[in-house]
């Protein structure tokens, strides 16, 4: 009997931990959620390898900063049916820039009808471009396919589907060029706006609220049912 | 009693439909389609439904408080609000009981 009694005691205290502690995880990803809005943007610009290491996933802090660096560009992509902010959709141009001995980078540098109107970037025989100083900012990689993968296209801004194409360590995420210098000057196109990223902290506030209240609606409904049995119980002898 | 049944009876068939938008509309819209990204609204059916899943757990409790319902007819009652149909046929078994 108390055996019996002492796993029911247990089973309840179970059970209530369980849903106690995931509508305190639903409580703890609306404060995220709440904390993500209020993060001022950063106006500072830094170096690539201040907020992100070649073949190693991008850490979602650095999502958003501002860099700066010089490089070449090695390959050049389509990148079709890509939607920007206003959610027009568009082929895009993106390059792979190398920025050391060992490493390299995609760069969404604009639009591919542009490509030719405003070549900008002078390109060697074996199709490595000039020196370039680019101001762009920290995205993180694509998940969904717009496109199918073909020579010279790919199917979604991740470095991840070009990685056969070259020997070079690819940072994760991509750069969303903001600013183009060469030796000869600026080069002025048009640059692609995206949607700001959103945070890692998923969902919505009230959404989370609500889970947490049924969470802990059902950790009390089992705290009930014992008592409840036993009052069915007691009804029962009574009648 | 009769209240507690009338309560139960509105939510069931409120959640019963937001169980078949949600499962039939909202899941594939999301996960087949990807249309929360141009089609942000539709997120509201999940708000909707999460808010008022509330309220008809409540009255699947008290009603089945009143019923001196079993506690696994209990959390039937309860679970009935998130599966799509199963609200609609425990809404339909508590009237028969009552009538």
């Amino acid at each position: 009997m108390t055996i019996k009694l002492f796993g029911k005691a247990l089973v309840v205290l179970t059970l209530v931990a369980i849903f106690g502690f995931l509508g305190l995880w639903q409580l703890d990803a609306a404060n995220k959620l709440q904390e993500a809005k209020k993060v001022a943007p950063d106006p500072s610009v830094y170096q690539l390898s201040d907020l992100a290491s070649p073949a190693t996933a991008l850490d979602s802090r650095s999502v958003g900063k501002k860099v700066s660096l010089r490089g070449n560009y090695i390959l050049t992509f389509r990148a079709p049916n890509q939607s920007d902010q206003q959610e027009l959709v568009s082929d895009w141009e993106v390059a792979l820039m190398q920025v050391d001995q060992s490493s390299a980078v995609l760069v969404l540098r604009g639009y591919w009808k542009d490509r030719l109107t405003t070549p900008g970037v002078a390109t060697s025989s074996d199709g490595v471009s000039t020196g370039v100083d680019l101001q762009a900012i920290v995205q993180p990689r694509q998940f969904d396919d717009v496109s199918t993968n073909s020579p010279g296209v790919i199917s979604r801004v991740d470095s991840s589907v070009i990685v056969a194409l070259t020997d070079l360590d690819l940072y994760d995420g991509f750069l969303l060029a903001t600013s183009e210098q060469v030796s000869e000057g600026v080069i002025d196109r048009d640059r692609i706006t995206l949607a700001p990223v959103e945070s890692k902290a998923t969902g919505y506030y009230w959404q989370h609220i609500s889970y947490v209240i049924i969470w802990w609606l059902m950790a009390a409904i089992v705290i009930y049912l014992p008592f409840y049995r036993k009052r069915q119980e007691s009804d029962t002898l009574s009648a | 009693m009769k209240s507690a049944v009338f309560r139960f009876r509105v939510m069931a068939i409120i959640c019963g439909y937001l169980s078949l938008i949600l499962w039939f509309f909202y899941m594939p819209a999301k996960y087949l389609f990807h249309l929360e990204r141009t089609q942000p609204w539709i997120v509201w059916i999940t708000h909707v439904h999460g808010a008022l899943y509330i309220f008809y757990v409540l009255a699947a409790l008290q009603l089945s408080v009143k019923m001196r319902k079993s506690i696994k007819g209990m959390i039937w009652m309860i679970l009935g609000g998130t599966l799509p149909i199963a609200s609609f046929v425990l809404e339909r078994r508590v009237v028969k009981q009552n009538s």
